[in-house]
């Protein structure tokens, strides 16, 4: 369905709301094209393509928000749409008031970030793309047995609210992402593996050089890889494994989780929770970020600030219905996410420190690098901060890279992990990550668990 | 749902150009749910979602297209983009479409899209209400309630069609313990493919009561060691490491590509002699089970591995042309959305004949792992990792002090080698599985077993 009959439908819809007795209402449409191909064996194994929408309605009735959402927009599901969001409104207690909201000095949102770039999208581009890759990692070593998934993929799509107060809200985003996996055999037989991504806007800009190198040391550095011995000792956490760390405790920077008493952070704005060397920002609109946001799901302006500035907690970030539990303004970071709307990050950057990845090695004297992290959906207690999980790394000797390490484990606290921060490195990269990107460089943590069965 | 020929004319025009194959699959979902908080209703959802999938193969290459739009003459153009972009030799054929075969698994007495939400909410806040009196140190209670019914039509150019419906119900309830700035949780998520009355028989005040024990005794806690030792694993949800650390790399997808420690390994030991597993969606009413997989295959019991020795892999229609074997019945997929692909349903390691008492008096030292968190496994190496949600030191043979914050790793290959004790109490555990062909209801399971050393990752 095209954008303007999605509107028009989405117009009769909240005007059927509100004579069907709705106090408020609102219908948010989302639809995505996308396309890949994935590359096995010096061939194009596998193409999808797909067009998908869904249309969401909610409305509020006693102060309660009921939700209910189809695929199908057609006058027939107006009832059933209607119909089920009541009934889920009276089966709700929640004691906190919600909000369908439009600030009268901004009716109209309109973003639109989608370049001209996205033609070069094509079957043709892709799978030559991909075939050159797969072919430069088979020929970087021949220690490289396989690549085992190598996908080259991008989607794009609109998003459009628009609600009973007055809202009409576009935005919508495209993007690109590469995805390899490859496994290498090493001199004892053992099997080793390693992945890397690249995401990006325009597909001429991937550097294949570039990947190549980061790629080629993720998965060949792994080779001799083996445990090590049980100590508490110096980490060096490399960016990718910083960002998918930091993120498992995020959560607990939003205020939902706080004002349900699941974050520990909870009163705690103001307070110093992490060492003076790590500032975290929120900045919707970062000028190296591939997605920009300058609105949110509840037609609420995002704005930057900082998370934590030099270890102290500055903001937690807040929806409409957190804000005004706790008496402010919303942050502008209600997003919606299935049947709810809840409090989610635009693009996180850590501030840069002024020192090199080698620089941090030398600090830490020994140690080790953590450079991957598995288990962070389970081996993590969110709430406590407390974890434990699979790594793999380098060791740190003399403040140099030694060799790599393999199945150990790394135990602490979150919370202690953000005070004992020493320093913070210069390298910064970007991933996905929550409605944007994480940017944040590597970085070196005083004391952390590690657990291997070497004597 | 298309009629036949809708449906046939959508074959003639993905066939058109050098497919050997093509399927249409088309599914509805309607889904419903309600969640309590502390005994506020914080949530009540309703669903539809249609859509159809169109998969091409030639060999081994294989183009998917998708989408929400069911206008016949939008899957009409997107089976005419698929046709264009398969790389296959020569014009396949188009066999004679079958009698429609309609399944369902489950006898359902209740049907749980019928009840209505002001029940559901009355069951729930019976366990939140009994868990906030339980003691002080509860803090919160979070429950839900979860139906679904989805219905899929599978035909093919080989003449299957097929049609599918299951009803499945999943109950969760959490329990959170606080002490100080220590919160730790207790929780049961069974789900079924029974109607409704599963959950008015569910023992939801004993279950909410296990989960407010569990929560109390992991807060009051000490860390977990670490050191490597014997572990033993407890039944039904302990066997999640069974189902990563082996399922996933007995997957077609995985061995299909050699990309799985158990390539060409069929008839060979894998596993210590007293292990035998299965992989089995046929089990009526069980929450993994189905009657027809995605591909409109019967879905089957499948012995995996039988004394030690593998018997068999997981193979979907693409698996069987990278393997040279037929397919197993077991081709899955979350929607629409995603091309299906080989995977587990309810997948357990067999009952032993070991009393789970005896494994306990004749450990001297190790962990016992009461309840699993999740995990994940690394198919090309082996390596695995897993979460243990409650755990107990063993000493001298008796279940000694709790400790938590202890998480399991090794290699999948070798974890198998050295079970040396299997109980003889197999349950099963609800779960939801992620690949590549997105989340499927699953089982995991066993009976208590014992592993002579697993390296336990805690902070102590």
């Amino acid at each position: 369905m095209d954008i303007k009959s999605a509107e028009r439908f989405m117009e009769k819809l909240v005007k059927a709301g509100k004579e069907y007795g709705f106090e408020e209402c609102e219908a948010s449409y989302a639809s995505e094209s996308s396309m890949s191909i994935d590359i096995l064996d010096g061939e194009v194994s596998s193409y999808e393509s797909s067009a998908t929408s869904t249309l969401s309605f909610r409305g509020l009735k006693n102060g309660q928000m009921g939700y209910c959402s189809t695929n199908i927009l057609e006058d027939s599901s107006i009832d059933y749409l209607l119909k089920s969001t009541m009934e889920n409104c009276e089966v709700l207690n929640d004691e906190d008031p919600q909000f369908i909201y439009c600030d009268e000095k901004n009716k109209d949102l309109y973003f639109s970030q989608v370049t001209d770039a996205y033609s070069k999208n094509t079957y043709k581009s892709f799978s030559e793309l991909g075939l050159k890759i797969e072919k430069a990692i088979l020929d970087a070593d021949p220690r490289i047995d396989a690549v085992d998934y190598l996908s080259v993929a991008c989607s794009t799509g609109p998003y459009l609210i628009i609600n009973s107060k007055g809202l009409h809200s576009y935005r919508d985003s495209d993007g690109i992402s590469i995805v390899v996996s490859a496994r290498a055999t090493d001199e004892d037989g053992s099997v080793k593996s390693g992945d890397h991504f690249w995401i990006g806007k325009d597909i001429d800009e991937f550097d294949l050089d570039k990947f190549m190198d980061v790629f080629s040391e993720k998965l060949l550095g792994k080779m001799g890889a083996r445990s090590c011995r049980s100590s508490n000792c110096s980490v060096v956490f490399k960016a990718e494994a910083f960002q998918q760390f930091f993120m498992a405790f995020f959560g607990n920077f939003t205020a939902t989780p706080m004002q349900r008493g699941l974050s520990l952070l909870a009163d705690r704005e103001g307070e110093t929770i992490a060492s003076s060397v790590f500032t975290l920002k929120e900045e919707p609109m970062y000028e190296k970020a591939l997605t920009k946001i300058p609105f949110d799901d509840e037609g609420v302006l995002t704005s930057a600030k900082a998370i934590i500035d030099k270890g102290v907690f500055a903001t937690a970030l807040y929806d409409l219905k957190s804000a005004y539990k706790a008496g402010r303004e919303s942050t502008g970071n209600g997003f919606r996410g299935g049947s709810s709307v809840s409090e989610m990050p635009t693009n996180l950057i850590v501030e840069a420190g002024d020192k090199s990845f080698d620089e941090l090695l030398e600090e830490a004297g020994e140690g080790i690098i953590l450079t991957d992290l598995s288990g962070l959906h389970a081996g993590v207690n969110s709430i406590s901060g407390d974890f434990s999980l699979l790594c793999e790394g380098y060791l740190i000797e003399n403040g140099k890279k030694g060799r790599p390490v393999e199945q150990i484990t790394v135990a602490g606290n979150f919370y202690d992990v953000i005070k004992s921060i020493k320093s913070v490195g210069n390298d910064i990269i970007n991933l996905p990550s929550g409605e944007g990107e994480f940017f944040t460089p590597s970085v070196l943590v005083s004391s952390l668990a590690i657990s291997g069965d070497e004597e | 749902m298309f009629n036949d020929s809708d449906c046939l004319r959508i074959l003639e025009q993905a066939m058109s150009t050098t497919a050997d194959f093509a399927e249409v699959f088309q599914e509805v979902t309607e889904s419903k749910s309600v969640s309590l908080l502390n005994g506020q209703v914080i949530r009540a959802a309703t669903g539809f979602d249609s859509g159809t999938g169109i998969r091409l193969l030639a060999g081994t290459n294989s183009v998917y297209v998708y989408s929400s739009d069911n206008d016949i003459e939008v899957l009409l153009k997107l089976a005419k983009e698929a046709a264009s972009a398969i790389k296959g030799v020569s014009k396949g054929s188009i066999e004679a479409l079958k009698e429609l075969c309609s399944t369902t698994k489950a006898t359902v007495e209740i049907d749980p899209m019928s009840v209505a939400k002001t029940d559901m909410v009355d069951f729930l806040r019976k366990s939140s209400d009994y868990a906030l009196s339980y003691d002080p140190i509860i803090t919160q209670a979070a429950s839900s309630i979860a139906s679904s019914v989805r219905t899929v039509r599978i035909i093919n150019t080989r003449g299957v069609n097929a049609e599918d419906t299951t009803k499945r119900t999943r109950l969760s309830i959490e329990i959170i313990a606080t002490k100080e700035n220590e919160k730790q949780s207790g929780r049961v998520a069974p789900g079924t493919m029974k109607g409704y009355e599963f959950i008015n028989d569910y023992p939801v005040i004993d279950k909410t009561r296990e989960c407010c024990d569990t929560a109390i005794r992991m807060v009051n806690a000490g860390y977990a060691p670490s050191a490597k030792m014997p572990v033993i694993l407890g039944n039904a949800f302990g066997g999640v490491i069974f189902h990563e650390a082996c399922g996933h790399a007995l997957e077609a997808t995985a061995v299909g590509i050699r990309n799985s420690y158990f390539t060409d390994m069929l008839g060979r030991q894998i596993a210590s002699s007293i292990v035998s597993a299965r992989d089995n969606a046929t089990i009526e009413g069980e929450w993994g089970s189905y009657a027809t997989d995605d591909e409109g295959n019967t879905s089957s019991d499948l012995l995996l591995i039988e004394n030690g020795i593998l018997k068999n892999y997981l193979v979907d229609e693409l698996g069987s042309r990278r393997m040279n074997c037929a397919p197993t019945g077991c081709s899955r997929r979350q929607n629409y959305s995603y091309a299906p692909t080989s995977r587990m349903s309810n997948t357990y390691i067999c009952n032993g004949e070991t009393d789970p008492k005896d494994i306990i008096a004749n450990t001297e030292y190790g962990l016992y792992a009461t309840q699993m968190g999740g995990g994940s496994v690394d198919t090309s190496t082996g390596d695995f990792n897993f979460a243990v949600n409650e755990a107990f030191l063993i000493r001298d043979g008796k279940i000694a002090e709790p400790v938590r914050g202890a998480t399991l790793i090794g290699k999948g290959q070798e974890i198998l080698k050295n079970i040396d004790m299997v109980g003889n109490d197999l349950e099963l555990s609800a779960g939801v599985c992620g690949s590549i062909s997105g989340g499927v209801p699953v089982t995991v399971g066993q009976p208590t077993i014992r592993v002579s050393s697993i390296l336990v990752g805690g902070r102590e």
